[in-house]
């Protein structure tokens, strides 16, 4: 009798398991939001470009370092820059900047921040801009339609002006404290001994 | 079986696993500082020394270091020859080793300066000697980072400082450091 029963039950959960596996293509628990892939690629973009991600990371530290922090006009330069060159990519007449000129931007700016003495309020605005160029004449968009290239370039501008302003603020927060100047200041360090080593690379591939 | 016999046999001939991207290029260049014996004693022996040069040494020399080392590495990428590197790495063993172990305290630009020289030694030998298939980024932050945590490494062990018996133990260290430069000068290592 107990048999019977548990054979039962058995041959129940058997036809389930089959129906699962049937039907298993038809569930769709992860919706897709259409639009998402570009703008997740444009954002993914400058965070995955090696020189890109090392400009970032060293324009927002040396924002970081301005003392008293106030990174609105900074800022407004980087985006205004950033939304202008990442259009010029759009007609094509920049295909790509030379990987050579993305690292000596990241080199310049690091070995200002490395130095750690203060320098002019312009002097940020000028590294904001020519930072935000430099990523943005480089970010041209693959292939695809007018709306989709403007989808992706969105995500790169997003990402590009979230990554420094959220950098710039995390390391200003503690900013005031030794510790934290001497370990941008080391930071900032690496950042150079990197590019020097990238450069030097890249005048191998050349030669 | 006898095919089957032959790959129990010829294992080590076989490398069907390459180090590629950018994985490989991060593994390399973390690996590489730490595959010398030479390069690790001389960068923990200025971690050491900075940490008994006092708090501004100790993060100064860890900036100095990487930088002026990079210097060299560009050096040695570009196949720009450098005289007497064996002899500089070995040295800076010794040097750097005796001025732990006699606890040297001399002014800051100094000490940097004879860092500096050193690290254009150690550069230059990564450089030549890096791999040509390496992706250059993650190569050099590899390379940077392995070299940054054996200088920390130092800091950590040349803090025990504060206590009598670390301040001994951590001038023993410079002695072993400048032994270990000897057997590498006279090629015993």
């Amino acid at each position: 009798m107990n048999r019977t029963r548990s054979h039962r039950a058995g041959s129940v959960w058997f036809k389930i398991l089959i129906l699962f596996l049937a039907f298993h293509s038809v569930a769709h628990a992860h919706l897709t939001i259409e639009g998402v892939g570009q703008v997740g690629s444009g954002i993914m973009h400058p965070l995955m470009t090696p020189p890109h991600a090392l400009i970032l990371l060293t324009l927002a530290l040396c924002l970081s370092q301005r003392q008293p922090f106030d990174i609105g006009k900074p800022m407004l330069v980087f985006s205004s820059v950033s939304a202008v060159a990442l259009l010029l990519t759009i007609p094509g007449f920049f295909e790509e900047v030379s990987p050579v000129i993305l690292i000596g931007i990241a080199l310049g700016i690091a070995i200002i921040v490395a130095v750690g003495k203060p320098t002019p309020a312009w002097s940020g605005w000028v590294l904001c801009g020519v930072a935000a160029a430099g990523i943005g004449l480089d970010s041209k968009a693959d292939s695809g339609s007018w709306a989709e290239i403007l989808k992706t370039l969105l995500g790169t501008w997003l990402a590009m002006n979230g990554v420094v302003a959220y950098l710039a603020a995390v390391c200003a927060h503690s900013g005031e404290k030794l510790w934290s100047r001497t370990a941008v200041r080391i930071a900032a360090a690496w950042i150079i001994a990197i590019c020097v080593m990238m450069l030097a690379f890249s005048f191998r591939k050349v030669s | 079986m006898t095919v089957f016999l032959l790959f129990f046999v010829l294992p080590s001939t076989a490398s069907a696993h390459a180090e590629t991207g950018s994985v490989g290029g991060f593994v390399s260049g973390f690996n590489h500082p730490l595959h010398g014996l030479d390069h690790i004693v001389a960068m923990v022996a200025v971690g050491l020394w900075g940490a008994f040069l006092g708090k501004r040494a100790m993060w100064m020399l860890p900036v100095v270091f990487p930088v002026v080392m990079a210097i060299g590495g560009a050096l040695g990428v570009l196949n720009v020859p450098l005289p007497g590197v064996e002899m500089g790495i070995a040295l800076s063993g010794i040097i750097l080793g005796i001025m732990v172990a006699a606890a040297a305290k001399p002014p800051l630009w100094v000490a940097a300066l004879i860092v500096g020289t050193f690290a254009i030694f150690h550069g230059h030998a990564h450089g030549t000697e890096l791999p040509k298939s390496a992706n250059a980024m993650t190569y050099a932050i590899g390379f940077v980072v392995a070299t940054g945590l054996l200088h920390l490494a130092g800091i950590a062990f040349g803090l025990l400082d504060q206590w009598v018996w670390g301040r001994w133990l951590v001038r023993a260290g410079g002695v072993v450091i400048a032994l270990i430069g000897c057997g590498f000068l006279f090629g015993y290592l």
